[in-house]
């Protein structure tokens, strides 16, 4: 199990990093943490006639406080992510989320920017990405572009950069203080690909639910939002079991999972109900009544 | 630990003994005296070997299930700069076939080659080899190799396997079923035909991979000026590779070696011939250089021999006051491939219907077995060797059969296990249990885990619509087998013997050598405990010399759970020895009656005074001292003894389960573990103590995650460590030990082997603590592992049945 031959170069800034991409005409890769990248090459799934290696890139490694959105910079661990403060005080379900991102070996290596352009369907960050509305900050040699997290992710594995393109930071909105979240997750054992996963940001008004934002994984072929659960927990109705019960029946409906190893379709639909009931009921617990409505 | 000191400390408090004022050192928690390199670093695995002019091996495998061989075409990859040389079965034709024979009727052997000839059966085969100058243009090479394959058709399914009509994968034994025996005592069918009550089910124990830690790697270097070959390997059994390679290589013992230095894991998956290891020494000694494969995780999925996979229809009859009146069980066992060397193909399904009737007097019995083949890797020994479906299906049959007679599943247990005053004991299978703890450790079990209490808060958990379940599971086994067991099966080699040789050389120090072979279970601490114990040494003065066949004449390895009771005895009798000599060396130089001296702490004093003697001064006087005894009365001070336990013994457990299921998602968290067990007489009981957390750690894998899949095309979806799932630290709970410490009465020392009861024990106590949580909705668990997605069909299944029965709608 020995990577094919490939040529290997470090580069120190994202301009050489994204000359290197477009010199090598679709045939390069970025090494980052490798933890996807390496298990592939030594399969031999992929064969780069260069690996670009930008851990010496400096500056691409950071969190920063924007006023209304934290940026991360592509090079940022996942363990650094996990054990900010600024993370856990701003986008708190980000950071629970964190503790779910495989296991401790692999956050002191993986980055932020390698999760996101791997695109793995069953991977928490690029959910997390789509929950939180994030905008990815893309390099080429020639320009800058921002996407949201939904036009990024094309499919399962595939992202809408281009060749010779990087991602370079992503950027979140902060999540109102008021707001209630929730991380829910089955996996085999913990730090396993989720069999389902539900994320949530809700805030309430009185006994209704005013703004939500649902994430789901596992039960797909991509990440994504479930907008008719979303719809039908703000049509202005009370949040009692009647509605949570009728939410967990949406989310059920909407989704078309895949049967594999580990689950059925079956399985994880009902999965997905279990933690979106879960979820919400979590959320709603922990949201407060927001000050300006 | 850091400072290079030694970490060996033999903890002397709490002598319960009054008598004896001095610690015995057998029994006592000696720390693991290896561990001071294996836990910095400094331990030497065969990947860790440094030669000059090393050639490295990687394999071209299969990837048809079954297919025959058209043509290989090579050329490409021989011309390949940094390629030394490619090898084909054709280029291996002076290499013996080996074959693990066996006198057993209605048995077909079938022959083990390095790489595949004419046929392939399995994916992952090996079939071509490049060695080249590193591993990394050894696998560019691979590809640039052709093999043009006639697909036949896989043979997947054991139950259609055995049909006569069948694709056949040994043309020549005529059929895939490649052993087959009964077992039979009693009128089964005049029982059932009387008995009150009948369970029965169709028992499914799904394959599972041995899974070292450390992958199979076989490094051999050749001495063409000595025509002598040494294999490196990770293998558990040395001593029986290199019988088998010099059967291969047509060369003498006395110019081969195996050596199996650290090896990390084994667990029976290291315990067998590998074609890899012919292939490596044949490749060495063709070229005429060091050559060395380490398999990748994937190789060692695919390719090393694979556990259990029985399919078990099964019935328990007991009359209505829950006596046991007769079992019956027919047993489909997947053997894969090829019938391993040298345990045969007989090893895993024959075990099942040899151990089924457990610890239970089960008057009448018929156990019937079939061993099929089926294009999937080998089957081997895996830790429990078929005890764990036997455990699995009677423990569940006993569960099964207490909830239908509305009895508590111990005291159907206690009513039906042999009694304290019935052993002997010959069960339905023929095996005879000595004096064995049953009663004593379920007992134990029960007062650990304060069994009625936690009957009490199941009803309270119940009642809160929790779903908490208890499960029990007893077994014995029979361990360190001598002579006149190991024959019974009638394999190429018996091995019911071993060796030990002790020698105090001129410095004093004491070598111990032994043919047992550690894969991590602390033997250089045990063995070096009984040889302090008989020798009077100390421990720390001992070096154990084990995993080379050159250490004894005969050095099969460890397997088994053999080696405490066969070494610790060989170790017992040399050492007795030696201490003798030691003693009439020092009555001469001391002048004092043998009588009056006192062998310990590596020295000899005569009692009451302070005249004594270090084993070095009389080594000294012995070798080097010419003239202070005379030669006549000069004796070296070394022995080699042979010890045979001749039967054997057997060991025993009671193992309980406490489990709570997630009523939403399934999952399964194993709440409590307890295990009290008997294995004889302790050598050490932290050792004891790490062998059941380990064992039950695997047994926790096969009751809950881990299943090798093939799907219909015979391909191996479970081939990374991503599909094949182990428990992990989080997924273990912490496991309470009880040791019942009865000495075994037919082996020296009292010891029983142990070294395979954890997974033995708990599948089926999981298997039945989630039955019992499960019994509310009338579930019963027949298959293992018990994924989330099993349980999620069975609970809906139940569930659905319920609903349309009582209220004919669905909710």
């Amino acid at each position: 199990m020995k990577p094919p031959p490939f040529e290997y170069l470090s580069v120190d800034s994202v301009q050489a990093a994204t000359a290197a991409l477009a010199a090598a005409n679709g045939e390069g890769k970025l090494l980052a943490g490798g933890q996807s990248l390496m298990p592939m090459l030594n399969f031999r799934l992929l064969r780069p006639s260069v690996l670009i290696d930008i851990n010496r890139i400096p500056d691409l490694a950071y969190l920063k406080d924007e006023g209304e959105r934290i940026r991360i910079g592509a090079l940022t661990r996942h363990r650094m992510i996990e054990t900010s403060e600024l993370v856990a005080r701003q986008l708190p379900v980000l950071s629970e989320a964190m503790g779910h991102v495989a296991h401790l070996a692999i956050r002191n290596r993986g980055t932020i920017g390698g999760s996101l352009s791997h695109a793995d369907p069953a991977a928490e960050l690029p959910m997390m990405s789509m929950l939180l509305d994030a905008e990815l900050e893309l390099a080429s040699a020639k320009r800058r572009r921002t996407l949201s997290a939904s036009e990024f992710f094309v499919a399962a594995l595939t992202t809408d950069l281009a060749e010779g393109e990087m991602l370079v930071s992503v950027s979140f909105p902060k999540m109102p203080p008021s707001a209630g979240w929730a991380f829910e997750e089955v996996a085999r054992r913990s730090g396993d690909f989720a069999l389902a996963c539900v994320a949530i940001c809700l805030e309430r008004s009185g006994d209704r639910v005013s703004h939500v934002r649902i994430g789901m994984m596992g039960v797909g072929d991509t990440p994504m939002r479930a907008t008719e659960t979303e719809a039908l927990l703000t049509s202005g109705r009370p949040l009692d079991d009647h509605l949570v019960a009728a939410a967990v029946g949406s989310i059920r409906a909407s989704v078309e999972p895949n049967t594999d190893l580990h689950a059925s379709a079956d399985y994880r639909r009902h999965l997905v109900g279990v933690l979106a009931e879960r979820a919400i009921r979590r959320a709603w617990s922990r949201a407060t009544e927001a000050r300006h409505g | 630990m850091t400072d290079g000191k030694p970490i060996l400390a033999v903890e002397r408090g709490g002598a319960a003994d009054s008598l004896a004022a001095r610690p015995k050192i057998v029994g006592a928690r000696v720390k693991r005296t290896e561990d001071a390199r294996l836990l910095a670093g400094k331990g030497t695995f065969v990947d860790d070997r440094r030669v000059s002019g090393l050639l490295h091996v990687a394999f071209r495998r299969s990837d048809h299930s079954h297919a025959r061989i058209k043509q290989i075409d090579c050329d490409d990859a021989r011309g390949m700069p940094g390629v030394v040389a490619v090898f084909t079965a054709e280029d291996m034709a002076s290499v013996n076939a080996i074959f693990a024979t066996s006198r057993m009727k209605d048995y077909h052997a079938t022959a083990i080659t390095a790489l595949a000839r004419d046929k392939v059966r399995y994916v992952g085969e090996p079939v071509v080899a490049v060695v080249a100058e590193t591993r990394y243009l050894a696998e560019d090479a691979l590809e640039l190799i052709n093999i043009e394959f006639d697909p036949l058709p896989v043979v997947i399914d054991p139950e259609e396997a055995a049909k006569p009509s069948a694709t056949l994968l040994h043309e020549e034994a005529g059929t895939n079923v490649l052993c087959a025996r009964e077992f039979r005592t009693g009128d089964v069918d005049q029982a059932i035909a009387c008995a009150a009550v009948r369970v029965s089910g169709r028992f499914r124990f799904r394959r599972k991979s041995p899974l070292a830690m450390e992958n199979r790697t076989y490094l051999a270097e050749y001495d063409a000026g000595r025509d002598e070959l040494t294999l490196y390997s990770s293998t558990q059994v040395p001593g029986i590779i290199r019988d088998a390679l010099s059967e291969a290589l047509d060369i003498p013992g006395s110019r081969l070696r195996v050596v199996a230095p650290d090896v990390g894991g084994g667990f029976g998956g290291k315990a067998s011939l590998y074609a890899e290891e012919i292939l490596v020494a044949f490749a060495a000694r063709r070229l005429g250089q060091p050559v060395k494969w380490t398999s990748d995780r994937m190789e060692d999925l695919a390719s090393t021999s694979q556990g259990f996979d029985q399919i078990v229809d099964a019935e328990l009859a007991l009359d209505a006051e829950g006596r046991a009146l007769s079992l019956q069980a027919d047993v489909i066992g997947d053997v894969g491939a090829y019938s391993i060397y040298p345990w045969t193909a007989v090893i895993e399904p024959v075990q099942v219907v040899s151990f089924l009737p457990g610890p239970y007097k089960i008057p009448n019995y018929r156990g019937r077995v079939r061993g099929v083949a089926t294009s999937k890797p080998p089957m081997g020994p895996y830790r429990g060797v078929g005890r764990p479906t036997s455990a699995f299906v009677t423990e569940r049959l006993m569960d099964m059969a207490a909830r239908k007679l509305g009895m508590d599943p111990v005291a159907l247990r206690l009513k039906n296990m042999i009694q304290p005053n019935e052993f002997p004991y010959r069960i339905g299978s023929g095996i005879v249990w000595d004096q064995c703890a049953f009663t004593e450790c379920l007992d134990a079990a029960c007062e650990q885990a304060d069994y009625s209490a936690l009957r009490a808060r199941q009803a309270r958990a119940r009642a809160a619509g929790h779903w908490f379940g208890i499960g029990i599971a007893c077994y014995a086994e029979l361990t360190g087998i001598g002579s006149r067991i190991s024959v019974a099966p009638g394999m190429p080699i018996n091995t019911g013997t071993e060796t030990a040789k002790i020698a105090i050389d001129s410095t004093g120090a004491i070598t111990a050598a032994f043919g047992v072979a550690s894969m991590g279970q602390g033997l250089e601490t045990t063995l070096a405990q009984v040889v302090a114990e008989h020798l009077g040494g100390r421990v720390e003065d001992i070096r154990i010399i084990q995993g080379d066949s050159a250490a004894v004449p005969n050095a099969t390895g460890s397997y088994a759970s053999r080696s405490a009771v066969l070494a610790g005895g060989a170790a017992t009798l040399a050492a007795r020895e030696v201490k003798e000599k030691l003693v009439r060396a020092a009555s001469h130089l001391l002048e004092a009656s043998a009588d009056d001296l006192a062998v310990e702490d590596g020295k000899v004093t005569v009692v009451g005074t302070d005249r004594a003697l270090t084993f070095r001064q009389l080594a000294r006087a012995v070798y080097l001292e010419m003239g202070r005894i005379p030669s006549d009365k000069r004796e070296e001070l070394t022995s080699t003894r042979t010890y045979d336990p001749v039967f054997g013994t057997s060991a025993t457990a009671a193992h309980l389960a406490v489990v709570e299921i997630d009523p939403s998602t399934f999952e399964v968290k194993i709440e409590r573990f307890v295990v009290a067990e008997d294995c004889g007489r302790l050598i050490n009981p932290m050792i004891v103590d790490g062998q059941v957390h380990g064992g039950v750690a695997q047994g926790i894998g096969a009751a809950l995650y881990e299943e090798v899949v093939y799907n219909d095309e015979g391909q191996n979806l479970t081939a990374s460590l991503v599909d094949y799932i182990i428990p992990t630290a989080t997924e273990v709970p912490s496991i309470e030990v009880v040791h019942i410490e009865k000495d075994s009465p037919t082996t020296l020392g009292g010891f029983r082997g142990m070294g395979e009861g954890g997974t033995i024990g708990a599948p089926a106590a999981i298997a039945n603590a989630i039955a019992d949580a499960l019994s509310p909705f009338n579930i019963d668990i027949f298959e293992l592992p018990v994924s989330p997605e099993r349980l999620f069909r069975l609970i809906e299944n139940a569930t659905t049945d319920r609903k349309e029965s009582t209220h004919g709608h669905e909710a």
